[in-house]
């Protein structure tokens, strides 16, 4: 973001600022007393953090801070005491997804992180989880310690939980951009000076707009810039709770297709991948309870195979078709998907998107009873696995991603219909 | 604020060389799209086609004339040159049309004309009123003679027949070097130039992209020249850019010079005239090789095509709105031309032929997507017409031009779906015929179909703007003896594509020499297919007829997860405390294992180490510095073999850690010493020239003069005079690693150096790094790589050794060799049908083979005037002892015949002794040269006839084709090293310049024969009806090149003063060269014997 795009209030409280070490970000409409208490436990610990004294909070101006409190919190904290600033969001839309918000806010403070000359950055979800000194630590080491430009946490493994990530997200990132990330799109997060540059600087042309979610390890691969993982052991609460999941499809991996697209002559020269350095102890794995029931999710499945076959039929070749084909005829407990095919499927989707096969809403549309179709395969297959088991699965279907990588490159390239 | 008031636009790109990125889409507002129904396109109708454009995947629109005009030359006769034809809208459609294109991300270029305008511009309504010397009148270039500028040709022949007309109201004669309607602007008046400084600003303040400057060589004239590319018209495009450049930013000029490209290069200045230019030669030829089906009229023109700055570009086209110029082409290729693409004289116009690309191609669709295969993989921006990606066709019947400026074809409904007028009302008639008609051929029925022409160029489209190495990498073509295959190489940054095409109707073999990528795996480009690893053998394909493949050469692919296979198992680990700890690693238990089994080990495996065959009893570190700010070491091994012998060698190294060494383990396996193990991690010993700290450190101990103390000596750098001039402006050249590695290793920084670094050392002046340096800094000599300077190592008590030599690298078109086959194979298959009798060179035979390998023999001219030339300098010093000639005396010349006699009885015991296996045919002319052992060494004996005063001079000595580059229609001679085989003292010896005579002519035979031999590989029965012409080839070639020599050489001792006694010196010399290959050949390639067997006979007879 120009530093013209920041709000009057804002720059003026830049200019204030003087030199920062460490600028925290609360990516979301923040709780008044919450952070206070938050802020008031810990502030001894922050200048230990940073390795300095200087350190900014910022949240979004539409938060129940009002005006004038910031400098109120500033006052009672101390001498060392963190300043605030607040940075505005774009008008609120009751129809704007969690995330879209969350990657604005990101961007908002990754601008303000540049205005600042601040020395890292951290990012944090607005449940304020993660604003514990220890937890900072973790974020802010990586990057002042090892050079470091980008740090993503790990988050305990959940069988059933961030399936869409793990079955598309996590997997696309790495197989495309060579970043065995486990959260490409994750709501904690710190970057280096230079990191925060390069994301207020991702254009936003008509196009990409749509979408605008923020894809720091794509822009970490890009820029060749060192990734680093860290484990926490922090759970957000689940955003798509009560959203219709052709919503969620076509918003996050919508923008996931978006991005292939455009960086198509970056990520068709990347080959093979690499696991960022981790660091923090592994999370206790947490077991999800009951498993399953695959039942209606099957059903989901054969409702779409029955109803659209023929828009699949634009979209899929012909032996694709076939198999979903007798996937559809298999009984509920064989029912199976392999991972190739899936992972073509995925592939074929993100041909269509690009080449605007039929309306990009209704496409994706068309991939969510295949998706569901995927849940359940997976669900059975794992329900009477741990959790590290499950891990251990999704590994697999990452390697199969990243051995489906040359059909998606030669369907790209030559989106040829006559294909096997 | 602008002259209409409103606020300045930004261009739409952000990238300033995005016309290098660029596919231009060039097209007509009146033929594109018609919103109106007046049959007549307009800027609301192309607005409605953006999308389709974008779709396409075109980026950058090409907007021909749209200006207020009479319309007698499709808009290039411009009325007013700041609004719009009413007929196409206003000037707010057009911001309109500007303001979707740009949203959609796509550039705009509009015309420029600002050689001349309409003779309706009121600027020349004005002039023809105003009195003479006016300055309303000096707006335009009048005469009371139409006798000015006469050297000044006639463009449009067919119409105009001067280049001035008569004005009955002015009462004078206007200058036009286009159209009589069309009057020059005259650039003496500086009035012009303001104008035209005023239109380009109301055009870019409104934002368009782009320039197009027409016709701009003609802008100014001057007596006694043929008026184009003067000076003075540089003078003006400098102000035109520098009026740009200051108030905006990423804009483009495109120059239309239909120029050579020689004489195009100027229009580019030092990057401060146009951005691009037109690359007109190269459109006829690519036809023109197509028909032939030979690669060589691409090859040349792009041989001829000089290098343009940086920040330049130029502009590709197969088709465009004018006729297909046949200008910039020779008389016979024009009429060539005209006889294979226009068999209708409608079909021609002015000097060129006035088709479509898919007419003039048969309709062919391979023809049509190999044509678009070479312009997307050219250097330089491609420029589509429109209407060539469905594959339009055109009416010959229509007047001027206009059959290639019909309107688009969109569907089949009524007027091709141009307009919905009444058809009578169109401003031209769409096309109708059976074959071309917009029933059958529109862009609706190509877009549902799936294979149709449209959906191939899409694709096409978008595969080229994945890699940005076809805008803006370099271009090596590749030799291969198939001419009917062009193969180059386009490399820019880590990016590099083979591109292969078959320019012949059947389906093609071709073998690659592809070893500087060994390796490496080629990938199809199109279908991601990886194709077999690349090794040091010839790469084979076989490419259908007119079939194409880009292939991405990568590194060999690695199975994920796991480290890649190296080569060579990798011995266990050494242990050292940090990385840059040498005295550690060369010393004690881990010196001792170094030099007992990990470097013997190590120097079996590399290609440059030259004792292979022999059993290695020691390796020692004799010497060491650290290097690179002691990330490397520079060292030097003393190997001893088994038989007692020592070679030195030069072994830079390095310790590599994390993904450098997992990289180095992948890609260069065998540059791996041994693994390493130190406080920084884990990590692999391997050579540093590997290192691009390394490979930069050595350029800058040469660029320094620095000097390393190593622990028994010293390592300095020493820069040629010609250093500064080499190296540029820049300081930092990036540095990689020539693959095409033999017995030493060559470093490539960029396209400008070369360091060939010396690997087995011998102590003394090394010959190459003598004489490079001596021709370079003490003579006028420039057909070499210029020498740049060296590293030299010296130690107590020894003469320096040479480390590494750095040389300028030299564009080329592949070295003498393979040139000389490509051109004997087109002499084979054009001399094929003709008959010789063999017999002693009559005046018949001279002009057969003046017709089949004219080009060759002027090449062997050259040849044979720059050996003498080099022969020149090398005896030109009296100063430098070790370069000033020695006269040799009657008892040198017996001590000479008398060695090569003995040379000669060696061989011919040799001979003997294989003669039994040689092959029925060779054994033949064994016997007979046996029989003639006798004369053979009598024949050294002639050499004490010699009476002329001669000389001994440094030489080249181990001269032939291989050793001479073409380029540039020239030779550059290289590798003044001598026979490698041979002891340093006698390569450094002086000896007679024929010497080298005698060596080439005899590569010329060579040549010749392994051309037939290979000509006759699949029709063995030829051989016999071909030799003829072999022989015939090797003495006009010959012929030409001694006379050539001898007439540089004049009166100069380096050549005997009288032709006796040169033929005498020369003869001996070339027997005893045939003599020492047919030892070579015995021992090493029996099949070939038959080549010196046929030399010494021929030379007996």
């Amino acid at each position: 973001m120009p530093k013209s795009d920041l709000a009057e209030e804002t720059k003026n409280d830049v200019e204030q600022a003087g030199p920062v070490d460490l600028l925290i970000g609360i990516a979301g409409a923040v709780n008044k007393d919450e952070m206070q208490q938050y802020l008031q436990n810990m502030n001894a610990d922050l200048s230990a953090t940073a390795q300095s004294s200087h350190v900014v909070v910022a949240y979004p101006g539409s938060s129940e801070l009002e005006s004038g409190e910031a400098e109120r919190f500033a006052g009672a904290a101390g001498v060392n005491a963190p300043r605030f600033l607040q940075y505005s969001l774009p008008a609120g839309d009751p129809a704007v997804l969690p995330w879209t918000i969350a990657s604005a806010a990101q961007k908002a403070i990754c601008s303000l992180a540049v205005e600042l000359d601040a020395k890292v950055c951290v990012l944090l979800h607005s449940d304020l989880a993660m604003l514990t000194p220890e937890k900072l630590r973790l974020f802010t080491s990586p990057v002042l310690e090892k050079a470091c430009d980008l740090v993503v946490p790990v988050y305990p493994s959940r069988k059933f939980e961030g399936l869409l990530n793990h079955s598309i997200l996590a997997p696309i990132a790495r197989a495309l951009y060579g970043q065995r990330v486990r959260y490409p799109l994750a709501q904690d997060l710190s970057c280096s000076a230079r990191m925060c540059g390069k994301l207020s600087e991702t254009d936003n042309t008509r196009e990409r707009s749509e979408s605008s979610l923020l894809w720091p390890t794509t822009q970490a691969a890009l820029n060749s810039f060192q990734v680093c993982q860290v484990n926490v052991d922090v759970q957000h609460a689940t955003q798509t709770e009560g959203l219709d999941l052709s919503t969620v499809l076509s918003s996050l991996v919508g923008s996931a297709y978006i991005e292939m697209e455009t960086y198509a002559p970056f990520w068709q020269r990347v080959r093979g991948s690499h696991p960022p350095a981790v660091s923090g102890n592994a999370a206790q794995q947490i077991n999800d309870g009951e498993p399953v029931d695959a039942k209606p999710l099957i059903d989901s499945f054969l409702l779409g195979s029955h109803n659209l076959q023929e828009v699949w039929g634009l979209v899929l070749p012909p032996v694709t078709l076939l198999e979903l084909k007798k996937l559809a005829r298999s009984s509920p407990e064989a029912f199976r998907m392999p991972d190739d095919l899936w992972v073509r499927i995925v592939y074929d989707f993100a041909l269509a998107h690009r080449l605007r096969t039929m309306n990009r809403g209704h496409l994706m549309g068309a991939l969510t009873p295949l998706y569901l179709g995927w849940v359940a395969s997976y669900a059975q297959e794992v329900a009477g696995l741990s959790p590290f088991a499950a891990e251990q699965r999704f590994e697999q279907l990452a390697r199969s991603y990243e051995e489906g990588k040359p059909y998606l490159v030669s369907r790209w390239r030559w989106p040829d219909r006559f294909n096997p | 604020m602008t002259p209409q008031g409103t606020l300045k636009r930004t261009g739409s790109a952000s990238d300033p060389l995005w016309y290098k990125d660029a596919i231009i889409y060039e097209l007509h507002v009146r033929a594109f799209a018609d919103s109106n129904n007046d049959g007549i396109g307009d800027f609301p109708g192309l607005m409605q086609k953006l999308d389709y454009l974008q779709d396409l995947g075109v980026t950058c629109l090409w907007v021909l004339p749209f200006f207020p005009s009479p319309l007698r030359d499709d808009g290039y006769d411009i009325a007013d040159y700041m609004t719009v034809h009413p007929s196409y809208g206003t000037l707010d459609d057009f911001k309109a049309f500007l303001s979707a294109a740009h949203e959609r991300g796509l550039q705009v270029m509009i015309e420029l004309v600002i050689n001349h305008s309409s003779d309706q511009h009121p600027w020349f309504q004005r002039a023809r009123h105003a009195p003479p010397g006016s300055p309303e009148r000096d707006f335009y270039v009048w005469s009371d003679t139409d006798h000015k500028y006469e050297d000044a040709r006639i463009i449009f022949t067919d119409t105009e027949k001067s280049n001035w007309t008569w004005d009955p109201v002015a009462h004078a004669y206007f200058w036009h070097r286009f159209f009589s309607h069309q009057p020059d602007l005259n650039y003496d008046n500086p009035q012009v130039i303001e104008e035209v400084i005023k239109i380009l600003r109301f055009w870019l303040d409104m934002g368009v992209d782009a320039l197009r400057l027409d016709a701009i060589p003609y802008i100014v004239e001057r007596e006694g020249t043929n008026c184009e590319n003067l000076p003075e018209t540089h003078a003006v495009i400098k102000k035109i850019r520098a009026a740009m450049d200051e108030g905006y930013r990423n804009r483009v000029i495109l120059a239309e010079a239909n120029q050579w490209p020689t004489d195009v290069r100027p229009y580019f200045g030092d990057g401060d005239e146009c951005h691009m230019a037109f690359h007109f030669p190269l459109m006829p030829r690519i036809y023109m090789a197509l028909r032939q089906e030979d690669r060589l009229p691409i090859t040349e023109i792009m041989a001829q095509t000089p290098e343009i700055p940086e920040n330049c570009q130029w502009g590709l086209f197969l088709r465009n709105h004018d006729e297909l110029t046949l200008e910039m082409v020779t008389d016979d290729e024009r009429d060539y031309m005209y006889l294979a693409y226009s068999a209708d004289p409608r079909m021609r116009i002015n000097i060129g032929i006035r088709r479509r690309l898919a007419p003039l191609v048969d309709n062919n669709r391979r023809r049509i997507e190999l044509l678009n295969s070479l312009l997307f993989s050219f250097p330089g921006t491609p420029i589509l017409y429109y209407g060539d990606e469905i594959g339009m066709g055109d009416n010959i019947y229509l007047g001027d031009r206009n059959g290639v400026r019909t309107p688009m074809q969109w569907t089949a409904d009524r007027n091709a779906g141009f307009s919905r007028a009444n058809p009578a009302q169109l401003f031209s008639p769409v096309i109708m015929d059976p074959v071309w008609g917009y029933q059958a051929l529109n862009v609706e029925a190509q877009q549902s179909d799936a294979s149709s022409l449209l959906n191939w160029m899409r694709n096409m489209i978008a595969l080229r703007k994945l890699f940005r190495v076809f805008g803006r990498g370099t271009q090596k073509f590749l030799p291969s003896a198939n001419r009917k295959i062009l193969a180059y190489v386009r490399q820019y940054e880590n990016e590099q594509v083979l591109c292969v095409a078959n320019l012949s109707r059947f389906a093609q073999p071709v073998q690659l020499d592809l070893s500087e990528f060994e390796g490496m795996t080629p990938v199809e480009m199109l279908g991601y297919v990886e194709f077999p690893t690349i090794t040091k053998q010839p790469y084979s394909l076989t490419i259908g007829p007119y079939g194409f493949l880009w292939l991405e050469i990568q590194a060999a692919s690695v199975t994920w997860d796991e480290p890649a296979t190296a080569t060579v198992s990798e011995p266990a680990a050494i242990e050292i405390g940090r990385s840059d700890d040498w005295e550690t690693l060369f010393s004690g238990t881990n010196g001792e294992r170094l030099q007992t089994s990990v470097l013997p080990e190590f120097l079996q495996r590399q290609r440059w180490f030259g004792g292979k065959s022999k059993e290695i009893h020691s390796v020692a570190v004799t010497d060491w510095c650290p290097f690179d700010e002691g990330q490397s070491a520079l060292v030097l091994v003393a190997v001893e073999y088994s038989s007692g012998e020592i070679d030195t060698y030069f072994l830079p190294v390095t310790i590599l850690s994390d993904d450098a060494a997992q990289s180095v383990r992948e890609t260069n396996a065998n540059a791996v010493i041994v693994p390493i193990r130190s406080a920084g991690g884990d990590g692999v010993l391997c050579d540093a020239l590997l290192r691009e700290s390394t490979c930069q450190a050595l350029l800058s101990l040469i660029s320094q003069q620095g000097t390393l103390q190593s622990e028994q000596g010293v390592i300095r750098g020493i820069p040629s005079s010609m250093f500064a001039q080499l190296m540029g402006d820049d300081t930092k050249l990036s540095a990689r690693r020539s693959s095409a590695e033999q017995s030493n290793t060559s470093i490539l920084f960029e396209d400008r150096l070369i360091m060939k670094c010396f690997r087995r050392q011998e102590f003394g002046p090394n010959p190459d790094t003598e004489i490079g340096r001596f021709l370079t800094e003490r003579t006028q000599f420039r057909q070499i790589a210029p020498f740049g300077g060296s590293i030299e190592y010296a130690r107590k008590g020894e003469p320096a050794a040479t480390l590494a030599m750095l040389q300028g690298l030299v564009a080329n078109e592949g070295d003498g060799w393979e040139w000389t086959l490509e051109d004997l194979e087109r002499y084979f298959e054009s001399s094929a049908t003709g008959s010789l009798s063999g017999s002693a060179l009559a005046d018949d035979e001279y002009a057969a083979v003046r017709e089949h390998a004219g080009i060759y023999l002027e090449a062997a001219s050259t040849l044979g005037r720059r050996t003498a030339e080099m022969h020149l300098a090398l005896a030109s010093s009296e100063d430098v002892e070790d370069f000033r000639p020695e006269a040799v005396y009657a008892a040198d010349l017996e001590a000479l015949s008398r060695n090569l006699a003995e040379h000669a009885t060696r061989s011919m015991e040799l001979l003997k002794t294989n003669l039994s296996r040689l092959s029925d045919d060779a054994v033949e002319m064994g016997s007979l040269v046996m029989s003639r052992r006798r004369e053979i060494i009598g024949r050294f004996k002639q050499l004490a006839t010699v009476k002329s005063k001669l000389v001994r001079t440094r030489v080249h000595g181990d001269y032939h084709l291989g050793q001479v580059l073409r380029a540039k229609a020239d030779f550059v001679i290289l590798d003044f090293e001598g026979e490698p085989a041979r002891p340093l003292a006698e390569r450094r010896q002086k000896q007679l310049p024929i010497k080298d005579v005698a060596g080439m002519l005899r590569s010329f035979h060579y040549a010749a024969f392994s051309g037939l031999a290979k000509h006759t590989a699949r029709r063995p029965e030829d051989y016999q009806q071909m030799e003829p012409w072999a022989k015939l080839w090797v003495t006009a070639v010959s012929g030409v090149f001694l006379q050539a020599y001898r007439e540089t050489a004049g009166e100069s001792p380096i050549v005997p003063a009288t032709a006796d006694d040169f033929r005498v010196v020369l003869d001996v010399y070339v027997l005893d060269k045939a003599l020492y290959e047919l030892g070579y050949e015995l021992n090493n390639r029996p099949d070939w014997v038959r080549i010196p067997l046929s030399g010494i006979l021929s030379l007996l007879s």
